[in-house]
């Protein structure tokens, strides 16, 4: 590549200045959708357009799109791509204070603060793959709710890259509720919640990959309390819309396994047991189970919950958690693991286990979650 | 029935008493075990130096040699060229895996009337722990021969036996009584028993340590008995702790938590070097229906999925593949041991030889499913009745689809 020579005198040339700290907001929105690992290259690459008052910033990994805006002095109009990562790392390090870039020779492009000047491999925007224009708004989500739900839910998808209709969240629409599943095939999170969806028609669903719903609950929690996200969706597309910024997810193909078939409708052995006493036992307990399995014993009986568990190399461990149980005795196994990450989503308060036989699926139900019908279900484990 | 020899190795002590209370471990070995099937079909080469393997102008080695062609020198491993060299008028067979594996599991299933505990550590070679089964065979020398002459006399098999307290003393004493001998060393006299042996007689000794102990002037076991412990600590680190046990009669440790398996791998090198893709992705299915079929024999699963492919020209790749929920059941092995190979094969070079391993094993609590239970349930089902028909007709009596050979015609 030739050696970077003066601006460019052309129309296609781009100029403007921007805050530090205004540019650096924007950058840090698009850093989860950059590939780091990509084979693309431009896709390690932000699109920069600099229109009227405003300067845009583009990424995508063709998946997962972001597109993102702010304030900007524009001198010329224009547009070029800059690596991302570089980029970023560039302007965390610069001082506060305007920073101008300027669209050189040969994509290269110039970034200077004050008496501090740098240049930049970037490459031809016409390579910057096209992002579709968002559609008209179906409905508006409150940003919060929409974070509760994928909190809710998220930890359960599967990473099992063979199983991709795991590998996301399923999002169910009606016109008084809205509510998302996720499962991975030993457990499911399924969390609802009332809420007025002005403008839908009858129910929809939508598959969302698992990095849409990292970005959407990144989004919300950039958002104000309460602020609203403008939801729409193409044949192949989601959008998220929150202020100036614009989410973009291709939708997850393939069948959603039925979950409603899984949902257990006869779990009438119930016991109640406090989240953070009940999480602090499997802590404990767990460290002396199986550590491939983490397989966790709980006993359950008219004297409480005995929470054990053991491995031939580490011992045994055993707790006794004195409640009030009425229903015949019963000693299931679950993985610790699948029961921490559901306490920790959950809201303080009592927990209810509510189970059937050794060879069932269990239900955990936090019972002070005022706005969310929370329920997790859990296959056990052969003890 | 692994999973006995599994659970020996978890709850006993590593390092058992010297001398347990009874001799009731038998090593069964057969005898010349390939010579020996092929002798079944070809009965006029009975006397005659055999030696299956190959051609004697092929390029592989000797798998088995009749006691007739080893006194030219012939033992297995050797080149076939060798071979045919020292011996050029034996009968030289190519002989043929599914034969053998095929009497192998009829020997298995007669030893498994005999115990429980049966550990197939090989095609042709067991351990059985006969303590206990007294009232049903009487003590473990009767039950020895009765054992030994139910396989002759169902298989026309020969084999030997060796009766003793440990497993070493044990497959020593089967090797002193080949051919067709049982040979019973009653506890407490293993030492003089080993004493006059050569030190290579002791399993685990190789060409190596048998170099670095003539060094010292050790050639037989009494010599290694008689050495200080100290002495071959310091000369062989471990190791030495493990020859002096040896010299004794005494498994060393590691021999016993060896009965658990670290990886089951199965491989196959093909007769003519292969670039036939069909035929290739056949016998891989086969060696990963073997191996999944030993895997759930020792009541294990797998997380890590391991292929080989070895070019013409012994360039070797191996592609590993780890499953987040460990597996057991032949679809699922099967199938990544496929993606494995599909995305690896570079399609241009001739393979000669493919193999698949399985390891991180995994034999605690299983989680059970909560979308395709029906799915996995049926799975399972269908494996054990597979792995019952096969236990009793032989590996080759159920075939699932992509190890069938393709029709010639």
């Amino acid at each position: 590549m030739a050696a970077p020579g003066t601006a460019r005198e052309d129309n296609q040339a781009m100029e403007f200045s921007v805050s530090k700290s205004a540019l650096l907001n924007e950058l840090n929105t698009t850093q989860g959708v950059v590939e780091r690992k990509t084979t693309i290259p431009i896709l390690s690459n932000l699109l920069v357009e600099a229109h009227g008052s405003r300067l845009t910033i583009t990424a995508t990994d063709l998946e997962l799109s972001v597109r993102t805006s702010c304030e900007a002095k524009i001198k010329k109009e224009g547009a070029g791509t800059i690596p991302a990562k570089k980029l970023l790392d560039l302007v965390r390090l610069l001082p506060e204070g305007d920073i101008k870039i300027k669209l050189l020779d040969n994509h290269w492009v110039e970034i200077v603060s004050d008496k501090k000047k740098y240049k930049m491999v970037g490459m031809a925007k016409e390579n910057f793959p096209a992002i579709p224009a968002m559609p008209h708004t179906l409905v508006q989500i409150p940003a919060e709710t929409l974070a509760g739900l994928i909190g809710r839910t998220k930890f359960a998808i599967s990473m099992e890259e063979s199983r991709y209709t795991l590998n996301g969240g399923l999002m169910i629409l009606k016109p008084d509720t809205l509510a998302m599943v996720a499962t991975d095939g030993h457990r499911l999170a399924l969390a609802e919640t009332k809420q007025t969806l002005a403008g839908l028609n009858g129910e929809m669903r939508v598959l969302i990959p698992k990095k849409a719903m990292d970005e959407v609950e990144k989004l919300a929690g950039a958002s104000a309390d309460d602020a609203k996200m403008d939801f729409a969706k193409d044949e192949s597309h989601i959008f998220f819309q929150a202020g100036h910024r614009l989410l973009i997810s291709r939708i997850l193909t393939g069948q959603f396994p039925n979950y409603e078939a899984v949902l257990p409708k006869e779990n009438n052995r119930t016991v109640v047991l406090g989240r953070t006493e009940l999480g602090d036992a499997v802590r404990r307990v767990s460290q002396l189970a199986d550590q491939r399995s983490r397989a966790v014993k709980f006993a359950v009986s008219s004297e409480g919950v005995e929470i054990s568990a053991q491995s031939p190399e580490y011992g045994e461990a055993k707790e006794i958690i004195e409640k009030e149980y009425k229903g015949e005795p019963l000693a299931i196994g679950f993985n610790a693991q699948y029961m921490l990450d559901f306490l920790a989503a959950s809201a303080e308060g009592p927990i209810s286990i509510e189970l059937k036989d050794e060879q069932s699926a269990g239900q955990l139900r936090p019972l002070a979650d005022e706005n969310y019908n929370y329920r997790y279900i859990i296959m056990p484990m052969r003890i | 029935m692994k999973e006995l020899a599994r659970l020996r190795a978890k709850y006993s002590d590593p390092l058992p008493a010297e001398h347990p209370a009874e001799a009731a471990i038998l090593h069964v070995d057969m005898d010349a075990f390939f010579v020996s099937v092929e002798l079944l079909d070809r009965p006029d080469l009975r006397g005659k130096p055999v030696v299956v393997g190959g051609r004697p102008d092929a390029r592989g080695v000797v798998s088995a040699a009749s006691y007739e062609a080893r006194k030219f020198g012939i033992h297995s491993a050797m080149p076939l060229r060798t071979a045919a060299r020292l011996c050029p008028h034996a009968v030289f067979l190519d002989g043929s895996r599914g034969k053998y594996e095929h009497w192998s599991d009829r020997v298995a299933a007669i030893l498994a009337k005999y115990s429980p505990v049966v550990e197939m550590v090989s095609i042709d070679e067991a351990y059985l722990d006969l303590a206990g089964t007294e009232r049903l065979h009487g003590p473990p020398l009767a039950a020895a021969h009765k054992l030994l002459s139910e396989i002759t006399r169902s298989t026309s098999l020969p084999c030997s036996g060796g009766l003793a307290a440990t497993r070493l003393v044990a497959k020593v004493s089967s090797e002193q009584a080949k051919p067709r001998g049982l040979l019973w060393i009653p506890a407490g006299s293993e030492e003089q028993f080993l004493a006059p042996l050569a030190v290579r007689k002791i399993p685990g000794i190789g060409e190596v340590t048998e170099r670095a102990l003539h060094a010292l002037g050790i050639q037989t076991v009494a010599q290694l008995a008689a050495t200080p412990q100290e002495k071959l600590e310091k000369v062989f680190g471990q190791w030495g702790t493990a020859l002096h046990r040896k010299a004794r009669g005494g498994d060393a440790w590691e021999f016993v938590i060896d009965a658990e398996p670290k990886s089951i791998s199965q491989n196959h090198t093909f007769p003519e070097d292969l670039d036939d893709a069909p035929a290739i992705e056949t016998m891989l299915s086969h060696l990963a229906q073997k191996a999944a079929k030993r895997l759930r024999e020792a009541g294990l699963s797998a997380h890590t999925l391991t292929l080989t492919i070895r070019y013409s020209g012994f360039e070797t790749h191996t592609r590993s593949r780890t499953l987040p929920t460990p597996a057991q059941f032949d679809p699922e092995i099967g199938g990544v041991f496929r993606e494995l190979f599909r995305a690896n094969w570079d399609r241009r070079r001739k393979v000669r030889l493919i193999g698949v391993a399985l390891t991180g094993f995994d034999h605690g609590p299983a989680q059970m499913e909560l979308l395709d239970g029906e799915r996995r349930e049926k799975a399972e089902k269908l494996a054990r009745a597979a792995d019952r028909l096969r236990d009793r007709f032989g590996f080759g009596s159920v075939r699932f689809g992509g190890s069938l050979p393709r029709d010639k015609s």
